[in-house]
């Protein structure tokens, strides 16, 4: 049990989000039994935005590994995913591949990408290796958009109809789905929280405080980062792979700079370096997208941004990242007011 | 004795500056050679060269007969060369501990174990805590490393030169900024580890002290070349050296 004890809160976690289904299911009236039937109500509804929560906080987590574990600065995250959602679908629709040869067709494309952000890494660093990603992406985006590509891509318009086998059809067996992207985001953060505490992945973590020291060490600090950035690609891919199954249309938005500023902000919001902390990101920043849009109509992107602001300027670590530091001070906080309440009672 | 380091015509310019000037000089094994000079005089350039961090323009250098000229810096504590800078050069936010678990790690084979704990690794966790109990810091190992007393930043730069056990250690003014009476103390340490170890220590200093008791060889350096070299004794009756050295400090 002592080993448990650490995994205690992860464990919860999961959980409350194995049950979720069925606990939205009953609170809305519906039978077990309509619920695994797939049909349509409130608990299949909250599905599908977990599901998108779930690959989100996967594109989320790889991005935390490269910038706030390995302290690599990039700016083409967004290529990452895309190129997993673009290779699915095109493998799927028009080379009429099926899903296996695909998913190993996308492990190769992540490691593809990050053998050629490593080749860079490898040359320049700091914020000139940012704006070389900036511009590969940039590139990759131009590329999918071109009308010459556009049979495969679908151009401005985006990659439809994409053809999925019955088994995981979002539409049908939606519950399934949800399952399968919680398992991958959980093993996902199982993978990165063991990577993190392993020699390779302290060394990342030097080499972020104090590159010159660690290479002085003796350690190839080049080839550490390079570990991190193709466990970061293959993952966002993955990611990329899940979205253009579940929706099923890839739009070019997701190879937009835009994409990647997004990923960024799930990471500040939940605090970089933290792993937990930037899928908490992509949670919040998915209800943020949904609901404020409903609620608040046109004016929600205002109220997204405010909320932004104020997460940078109170809590500067994002959340967790704060939470983590404040935890000492909060409770010995709390224990100085019981002591009080104690005294006063007598 | 045996040569273990040399260095032939050495040489590095920045633009028109020629920092160090066609060195070249013999370190013999399990010697203790002092490098001095005023400032500016390239003492530090030098090790730079030495320890991989720049690229010589010209000449050559050889650990162990083996020609390291345009070995990276990353492959010189593989080699058995490790080095401690002026500035104190750690991790500022990685506790002491892991500061030095990290330098024993360096060297090791374990450094692509992706996915199990380092602290599984118990052969690097154990030669941490003999170094930092050898430099004294035991009581300290768990506090961030930027929370140190200047003092403890410098025997935490030395624990990690020592962690990977280098037979040569280039040590950048150990001393620099450290409170007086903290001096002798890191001496006596640094001459246990080379009494103990069978190390050849390089050491560049401007504390004159101790530079005149603990070396065997002085080498004088002034405006990037070599001015002379020698016994402590012998450099201390060196008129020329005197003339240069003093003139260096009180210009």
């Amino acid at each position: 049990m002592t080993r448990l004890r650490p995994h205690i809160s992860l464990l919860l976690l999961l959980l409350i989000l194995a049950l979720l289904p069925f606990l939205v299911g009953l609170l809305d009236g519906q039978s077990p039994a309509s619920m695994l039937a797939g049909e349509a109500g409130r608990s299949k509804f909250i599905q599908g935005l977990m599901i998108e929560i779930f690959i989100l906080a996967i594109y989320a987590v790889s991005y935390d590994l490269i910038l706030g574990v390995a302290g690599i600065l990039s700016f083409g995250h967004a290529m990452f995913f895309a190129v997993g959602a673009y290779a699915t679908g095109i493998l799927l629709k028009s080379a009429g591949w099926s899903l296996g040869p695909t998913l190993i067709a996308v492990v190769g494309l992540g490691l593809a990408q990050a053998i050629l952000f490593g080749v860079v890494l490898a040359r320049v660093s700091g914020i000139t290796f940012a704006l070389v990603t900036l511009g590969l992406a940039y590139v990759f985006d131009i590329l999918i958009k071109t009308r010459e590509l556009g049979e495969y891509t679908g151009g401005d318009v985006g990659l439809q109809g994409i053809p999925r086998p019955d088994f995981l059809n979002p539409s049908d067996e939606r519950l399934r789905f949800y399952y399968l992207m919680l398992v991958f985001a959980a093993l996902v953060y199982l993978l990165y929280r063991r990577f993190v505490d392993s020699p390779t992945g302290r060394v990342c973590i030097a080499a972020r405080e104090n590159e010159e020291r660690a290479r002085m060490l003796g350690f190839n600090t080049i080839l550490f980062k390079f570990v991190a950035l193709t466990m970061a690609s293959i993952s966002a891919a993955l990611a990329g792979m899940a979205y253009a199954l579940f929706q099923p249309i890839v739009s070019p938005e997701v190879a937009g700079l835009g994409f990647t500023v997004e990923g960024l902000l799930m990471v500040l919001m939940g605090g970089i370096g933290a792993l937990s902390g930037p899928m908490l990101g992509a949670a919040l920043f998915k209800f943020m997208d949904f609901y404020f849009n409903k609620w608040f109509g046109e004016s929600a992107s205002f109220m997204v941004g405010a909320i932004y602001v104020l997460i940078v300027l109170f809590l500067p670590y994002g959340l967790v990242g704060t939470w983590r530091m404040r935890r000492r001070d909060m409770l010995a906080g709390w224990e100085e007011l019981l002591e009080r309440w104690r005294k006063m009672m007598g | 004795m045996s040569i273990i380091l040399e260095t032939r015509n050495l040489r590095k310019e920045f633009g028109a500056l020629v920092a160090v000037d066609d060195v070249s000089i013999r370190v013999e094994k399990g010697s203790f050679h002092a490098i001095i000079g005023p400032n500016g005089a390239g003492k530090t350039t030098l090790f730079n060269l030495l320890s991989g961090n720049l690229p010589p323009t010209r000449g050559h250098i050889f650990y162990k007969e083996q020609d390291i000229t345009r070995l990276p810096a990353h492959r010189m504590a593989h080699i058995g060369i490790g080095r401690s800078f002026q500035i104190t050069n750690i991790f500022p936010n990685l506790t002491v501990f892991e500061n030095v678990r990290l330098a024993a790690q360096a060297v090791g084979k374990d450094n692509f174990r992706l996915l199990s704990p380092a602290s599984r690794f118990r052969r690097y966790e154990e030669r941490a805590w003999e170094v930092i109990r050898q430099v004294g810091l035991d009581e300290r190992a768990f506090m961030l490393a930027r929370t140190l007393p200047h003092g403890d930043q410098r025997k935490l730069e030395l624990g990690m030169l020592l962690a990977p056990d280098p037979e040569l250690l280039l040590l950048d003014e150990p001393t620099a900024g450290m409170a007086a009476e903290q001096v002798p103390e890191l001496m006596s340490l640094i001459r246990r580890v080379r009494e103990t170890g069978d190390k050849t220590i390089m050491l560049v200093e401007h504390n004159m002290n101790v530079v005149m008791q603990a070396s065997d060889v002085i080498t004088v350096m002034h405006q990037g070349a070599v001015l002379a070299e020698g016994t402590p004794a012998e450099i201390a009756a060196n008129e020329i050296v005197q003339k240069a050295y003093l003139g260096g400090l009180y210009t």
